[in-house]
């Protein structure tokens, strides 16, 4: 299968759409690196240098990681992906409690149209929403907590007023957010793989080179090469519950049409141990990051009782809660995601359509039944796998060092999103190639 | 592979068990034998976990209590897992390998893209202070 990334580029099609995703990967860090207006670069290298002689811990860790480093500089494309991915979890929440949400989306390709419509307004609002949070932050100093208060980001007495300044640096980063999620659609469209978790992988393979030189810089070799066989150990469980699956044999009835015989062939259908993918993990790092970002627009020195309560319990990330609400939350997406994402129903009838059947049940009701109660018991250990694989690695680095922790990159959240996306990228790109090689053979 | 043309001869038993009781014409024998046929490989799990409850079969499911459903939620789960196929040693390597040299090539486009953006940004917007 390694030689499917050569024969990948001697495919015209295959070139042309792998080419097309690297490109929007270069607009996309691009932008990221770009500066929003009215904010000094000069002073933004000046903290970022500032942060990185001392203990660098800002809030931002998380964000940060999906944003690729594009935060800290108040870049373009500072907020990212992350506005898109908190609107499509309400959206897809939303669904299950508001009947019309409900009803578009059994509709079929119209109604989903309009859901994905509601999906980028939403995510433009939690954009303006965010950029003014960041710029609020920028300027009170905050963004790099408070240790780089004689180097302004946002730098004052330029000849414009402040609030042009800042009205322009909201719009332009909602406007940056609305380019990314284009991007992203962009991707998915006519690049390869998902859009979305490309782009987040991005983010994360961004981040990754500075933060390994991070933990070499302060820990050494050894301990750089002891980080690199956990990583290379996470990466080999991942992909071997990946590829798990739980075959449902499915045989097909034969019939004549004309004078040919169909069917009579027996398949089945693959139900992998972990069917969500890294969704869950996605929703569940992007809703636990709520809370801090909630916590942004009160006055950090004095909290009151709950904003205190929410500060050590939601915000750490080393704080039992925080780690065991982490767990739920994937537990509980990757049920959900599950639910949305393959309807027993649907594929019962489907299959009946077609005159397919698992044998020994009945086509219809009692096979959707029989599906789902497949689908309920496998999912377990599927949620079990993606909350154990994304929480360990955190307990590994508290054991570490608490302040290494911070070097997020390292922990499950980021490989298994990496592995995830990966698989399902290079998965795709072979699966063109098959089509491609075998044209003459299926038609 | 085996496991699944293991079943595929199982049905075909089946089958040619059925077509025998149709020659030999015997109903009551037909019926006996149904339950039986019907019983795909979860159904079957369910009823032995049923009867292994050792409750009187008339009795609902809420009857069971809330530990005795989930013990035997758990139960299923473990029986389900006994069922998937696992990647081979060989798969894993191969899977592994392909994703470490896809993150090292994404890796590597994005570090140079980034090193030379920055390079580029610092270029025309850095300087003032």
């Amino acid at each position: 299968m390694l030689s499917a990334f050569l024969s990948a580029f001697r495919t015209p099609d295959l070139r042309k759409k792998l080419l097309f995703t690297v490109g929007i990967i270069a607009v996309y860090r691009l932008g990221a690196t770009l500066p929003s207006p009215g904010v000094s670069y000069g002073n933004v290298q000046q903290c970022i240098r500032t942060m990185e002689s001392g203990e660098g811990n800002g809030v931002f860790n998380l964000l940060n990681l999906f944003s690729g480093g594009a935060l800290l500089s108040l870049s373009v494309f500072a907020l990212g992906i992350m506005p898109y991915i908190t609107a499509s979890i309400i959206l897809q929440l939303l669904t299950v409690v508001i009947p019309r949400l409900e009803s578009l989306r059994k509709e079929g390709q119209a109604g989903q149209a309009k859901i994905t419509q509601y999906t980028r307004y939403l995510t433009l609002g939690l954009g303006i929403l965010q950029a003014s949070a960041f710029v609020a932050l920028a300027r009170s100093g905050q963004l790099f907590n408070g240790m780089c208060q004689e180097f302004p980001i946002i730098p004052e007495g330029t000849g414009l007023p402040t609030w042009l300044t800042v009205t322009v640096l909201v719009i332009t980063m909602t406007a940056g957010t609305g380019m990314v999620m284009w991007l992203g659609e962009l991707i998915t469209d006519r690049g390869v793989g998902n859009g979305m978790s490309v782009l987040i992988f991005t983010s994360i393979a961004a981040r990754l080179p500075s933060e390994g030189w991070t933990i070499k810089n302060n820990k050494g070799w050894a301990m750089f090469g002891l980080v690199l066989v956990l990583v290379l150990v996470v990466i080999t469980a991942v992909v071997f519950i990946e590829q798990a699956q739980r075959r449902i044999p499915v045989q097909y009835a034969k019939r004549m049409i004309g004078r040919r015989m169909y069917g009579g062939t027996s398949t089945y259908i693959p139900l992998k141990v972990n069917q969500a993918g890294v969704i869950p993990v996605i929703f569940g790092s992007s809703l636990l990051y709520l809370p801090s970002l909630l916590l942004q627009f009160f006055d950090q020195n004095n909290l009151n009782g709950w904003q205190t309560w929410v500060q050590n319990h939601l915000v750490q990330p080393d704080s039992p809660t925080y780690i065991s609400v982490y767990f739920l939350l994937i537990i509980f997406f990757t049920y959900f995601y599950v639910s949305i994402t393959f309807n027993p129903t649907e594929v019962a009838d489907n299959m009946k359509k077609y005159g397919g059947f698992v044998p020994g049940i009945r086509p219809g009701k009692p096979t959707a039944d029989y599906l789902d109660f497949i689908l309920s018991r496998i999912t377990l250990p599927g949620a079990l796998y993606l909350g154990l694989i994304s929480i360990l690695p955190n307990f590994f680095f508290i054991w570490l060092d608490n302040q290494q922790f911070q070097n997020f990159p390292f922990g499950g959240t980021a490989v298994l999103i990496m592995v995830g996306v990966g698989l399902e990228t290079v998965k795709q790109i072979e699966s063109q190639l098959m089509q491609r090689n075998y044209e003459g053979f299926l038609r | 592979m085996a496991e699944k043309n293991r079943r595929d001869e199982d049905d075909n038993d089946r089958l040619d068990d059925e077509t025998i009781d149709d020659v030999v014409d015997d109903d009551a024998d037909d019926e006996a034998d149904e339950p039986v046929g019907r019983g795909g490989t979860a159904t079957r799990e369910r009823t032995k976990a049923d009867s292994a409850d050792s409750r009187p079969k008339t009795r609902t499911e809420g009857r069971v209590g809330i530990f005795g459903r989930l013990a035997r939620f758990f139960r299923e789960v473990v029986a389900e897992l006994r069922k998937v196929i696992w990647p081979t040693r060989k798969e894993l390597l191969t899977y592994t390998a392909v994703v470490v040299v896809f993150v090292a090539v994404v890796l590597t486009i994005v570090a140079g893209l980034d090193y030379a953006f920055a390079r580029a940004v610092l270029w025309v917007f850095g300087g003032s202070s």
